[in-house]
């Protein structure tokens, strides 16, 4: 889900910004810093919407660099655990698919697809059901539920743990195809 | 990191900093982002080269999964039915069509002794789908 949220960070600044343009800089060094960094308590900064204040510098000992505390909002994008959401699906293997909903990669384990889809391989290979009325392939809309997620400290990539909750296979049409599934709970590996 | 152990999106376990905050619905998210993409349009000629990862990525999954055009008649869906942000945000995204179907997305507004019976939900259900014919 994407939010709207108030976030606090301590800006240094090097002396070589100071003067007229001061505010600019700590606004640009700001979007150049934090836009698109992850962490595992907000999630994915997306982009900062505009500066709630701007606090008083404060000068350090000894370098001459100053920390200001800035008060910003920003959209974030934060996965839940049990939250549904769609994705669209971006590699299939025997093993499961991968999906992106936004900037997250979602994997959903072959265990957690329904029982009655089968992995076909070829040259675009999918998850189909017996009767071939729902087809998972690269580029399809799926709706799944989040079971789990970790985000790693030294990447910017978060992964989950997914759960099949719903499959309502869109395949680009407008329609909502397929049935309802209540989820499984499993847990699968990224 | 207790906290993260009993997050919960279903039981709207979702942290006070997220409870706080204000939701946003795939189609608000993407009237900021184009907005902001705008902006960035003005200044440079390539401004896909400016923007990360994260922001390209978001800008076209919220430009694919936007519902409504007029997310501010969503809003007063929300006040009328006492939902969390967090609850409209996740309807306003999946636009249920049934009651079951609603429920099992949004197990909360079942809970907590609201006053939300399968009538009211099927109502609210049709408020929604009528912002969306209208718009």
């Amino acid at each position: 889900m994407f939010f709207h949220i108030v976030l606090e960070r301590n800006m240094q600044l090097h002396p070589r910004f100071f003067g007229r343009n001061l505010r600019e800089n700590i606004v640009s060094k700001l979007m150049k810093d934090v836009e698109g960094t992850c962490s595992g308590r907000h999630g994915f900064v997306v982009a900062i919407t505009g500066i709630e204040n701007i606090g008083k510098g404060l000068i350090r000992d000894g370098t001459g660099f100053v920390t200001f505390p800035v008060k910003y909002q920003c959209v974030v994008f934060r996965p839940f655990k049990g939250e549904i959401l769609e994705a669209v699906v971006t590699m299939v293997n025997k093993m499961g698919f991968f999906a992106e909903a936004g900037p997250v990669q979602i994997f959903v384990s072959n265990h957690l697809i329904p029982d009655d889809m089968e992995f076909q391989t070829g040259d675009m290979p999918n998850y189909t059901t017996s009767d071939g009325s729902v087809k998972i392939q690269k580029d399809s809309e799926v709706r799944l539920k989040i079971i789990g997620t970790r985000v790693d400290a030294t990447e910017i990539v978060c992964a989950s743990n997914l759960s099949f909750c719903s499959l309502l296979t869109y395949n680009g049409y407008n329609g909502i195809v397929g049935t309802f599934y209540s989820g499984s709970c499993a847990q699968g590996k990224y | 990191m207790s906290g993260e152990e009993e997050e919960n999106a279903a039981e709207l376990k979702i942290g006070d900093d997220f409870l706080k905050a204000k939701c946003l619905m795939n189609c608000e998210v993407s009237l900021i982002l184009e907005h902001k993409y705008e902006q960035l349009q003005q200044m440079s000629d390539d401004p896909m080269n400016q923007v990360s990862q994260v922001f390209e990525k978001s800008l076209q999954y919220v430009k694919r999964f936007s519902r409504y055009k007029n997310p501010d008649a969503v809003r007063q869906v929300r006040d009328r039915y006492q939902l969390a942000e967090f609850e409209l945000c996740v309807l306003g995204n999946l636009c249920p069509e049934t009651v079951e179907e609603a429920i099992a997305m949004v197990p909360s507004i079942k809970t907590k002794g609201r006053a939300h019976d399968d009538e009211a939900i099927d109502k609210m259900l049709n408020d929604l789908s009528l912002i969306k014919k209208f718009e």
